[in-house]
């Protein structure tokens, strides 16, 4: 396929649904409340920026994600590796681990509510939670999955021990971390919208939420696009990250 | 024992050391409450420098053998000892080559030599000199930058013998080396692990299921048999290196090999009967 067409086929799908999208408000199919038009969107989207609403709530979600994401990930990489290394931590939290990581993180929200309130600290928990998990399983799977044969090569060397994790481990297990990790980003995103929706006195979801109270659907609508495209964009940045890190396969 | 070993063979480095010693080894798997027995009452001497090729059907307990020598497997009854001194683990002064190279893919083929050499107390520009003059050794060179999955099969192979080789073991095990390249590249390999041979003098043991490679490249050729591994046989082979494939010696003791592992007589082939002792 050429470039050209590639380009057409991406770009016009989003553009085809716009297209619909203004057909439908302008025939009036369903009522304005209901539905609004995207002009009226792109209008709302200039009443938010130029206030500065959006800039507040998006950087309030944006730190959120940033500390829950960092502390849910780094714990969950930690929790991961001790329990692919260590027979007594799999042995004493495998099962609950295993069970604990089919509850869906939205189930929390209620006990989390009556346990922290609805303050700072909860969000960042919730989030930590929704990041904890898919990190703490590629990083238990990956290290289980290294061959022995690594381990081989590397103790008929006598390599030292720092020499086998940094040389051997960790570029052995970085791509399947790597892609917990992004998966990890990306639910944590999606979490932290919807809690926002519920409890919060900020955030992108508190904005929508806010929107829906006042009947302001074009403003709700814009916390949904500006949703999927962080959402998209923080994917994308990771997958560059992703990239760029094992970038030795493509060499 | 009227065996000359080939490194008193003028052209060949005289070597010191490098002399394997294996006695009464006994090793069995437990395997669902059933023991099986892998290898028993295993003995072999290998003199310093000396080629020794071990043949010997699926199941023979050849592999486990070169294992233990490596120190990759402690548990066995036994003494295997090196230059008189028994091994315990493993050790720079023993190299062991894979059936498949086991280079790791992120690292570049001077990176995977390097990495054998972490372990050595040595400057930075030694272990430099040292990677650089195995790449030559091996007829790698241009190839240091690259990464495994740039390189064919045989080259792959080529850089796994030079990983084994960089820290200069006394001995070289190989498990069956070149078992998973294709028939050309094998016949090219037999001939440039003859030379590095020649011009380097390690001691090697070398695993193979293929007899013509186990008799082109041995000063000797040990035929093993399974249940329980053991040998069976020992075949000298006093040729000068580096050899010609199309000597007849070579396909006369071929013959003989063949027999015995496939255990099939010939009656027509006069040699197997001979040495089977079934010429009646």
């Amino acid at each position: 396929m050429k470039p050209d067409l590639k380009l057409i086929l991406s770009v016009g799908s989003p553009l085809l649904l716009l297209i619909v999208w203004q057909a439908v408000t302008a025939f009036k199919l369903f009522p304005p409340e209901v539905l609004v038009s995207p002009t009226a969107v792109i209008a709302a989207f200039g009443e938010v920026i130029t206030t500065g609403e959006l800039q507040r709530h998006l950087s309030e979600s944006l730190t959120r994600l940033a500390g829950g994401f960092t502390t849910g990930a780094s714990l969950g990489l930690l929790f991961g590796l001790a329990l692919a290394l260590s027979k007594t931590v799999e042995r004493v939290f495998g099962p609950t681990f295993q069970a604990l990581r089919q509850v869906p993180v939205l189930a929390f929200i209620p006990m989390l509510i009556l346990l922290l309130g609805i303050d700072e600290v909860f969000k960042i928990v919730i989030i930590a939670k929704a990041a904890f998990f898919p990190v703490a399983l590629a990083a238990y799977d990956s290290v289980k999955g290294v061959p022995k044969s690594y381990f081989e090569v590397s103790s008929l060397y006598r390599a030292p021990w720092w020499v086998l994790i940094s040389k051997i481990l960790i570029p052995a297990t970085i791509p399947n971390i790597l892609a917990g990790v992004r998966l990890s980003l990306t639910r944590s995103w999606l979490v932290l919208v919807a809690a926002e929706l519920i409890v919060a006195d900020s955030g992108l979801g508190q904005m929508m939420e806010m929107g829906r109270q006042m009947f302001r659907l074009d403003i709700v609508m814009v916390g949904v696009i500006v949703a999927g495209v962080i959402g998209f964009a923080l994917d994308r940045l990771f997958q560059l990250l992703q990239a760029h890190a094992l970038r030795w396969k493509t060499a | 024992m009227d065996y000359v070993p080939h490194s008193q063979i003028p052209g060949h480095k005289i070597k010191q050391t490098g002399a394997v010693s294996l006695k009464g080894i006994k090793k069995q798997f437990n395997f669902k409450d059933r023991e099986l027995k892998v290898l028993s009452e295993f003995s072999l001497d290998v003199q310093p420098g000396e080629f020794v090729s071990i043949v010997g059907p699926s199941g023979c307990g050849k592999s486990t053998l070169l294992r233990l020598i490596a120190g990759l497997d402690d548990t066995y009854d036994g003494t295997i000892a090196l230059d008189g001194q028994r091994v315990a683990g493993t050790s720079l002064e023993r190299g062991l080559v894979f059936q498949d190279h086991r280079l790791f893919p992120w690292m570049t083929l001077e990176d995977n030599i390097a990495l054998a050499l972490t372990n050595r107390q040595i400057s930075k520009d030694a272990k430099a000199k040292l990677v650089a003059d195995h790449i030559a050794l091996v007829g790698l060179k241009g190839f240091e930058k690259a990464f495994p999955h740039q390189l064919s099969g045989g080259m792959a192979q080529r850089a796994a013998i030079a990983r084994s080789l960089v820290n200069e073991p006394k001995v070289l095990l190989l498990d069956e080396p070149f078992g998973a390249l294709d028939a050309l590249t094998r016949v090219h390999l037999q001939g440039e692990l003859q030379r590095i041979w020649l011009a380097q003098g390690s001691t090697m043991i070398m695993i193979t299921h293929d007899v013509e490679e186990a008799l082109y490249l041995g000063d000797r050729v040990v035929v093993m048999q399974a249940n329980p591994g053991r040998i069976t046989h020992t075949v000298d082979v006093n040729l000068p290196h580096p050899r010609d494939r199309a000597s007849p010696v070579l396909h006369k003791l071929k013959d003989e090999i063949l027999a015995e592992l496939t255990n099939v007589p010939e009656p027509s082939n006069p040699i197997v009967r001979l040495i089977k002792g079934d010429d009646q």
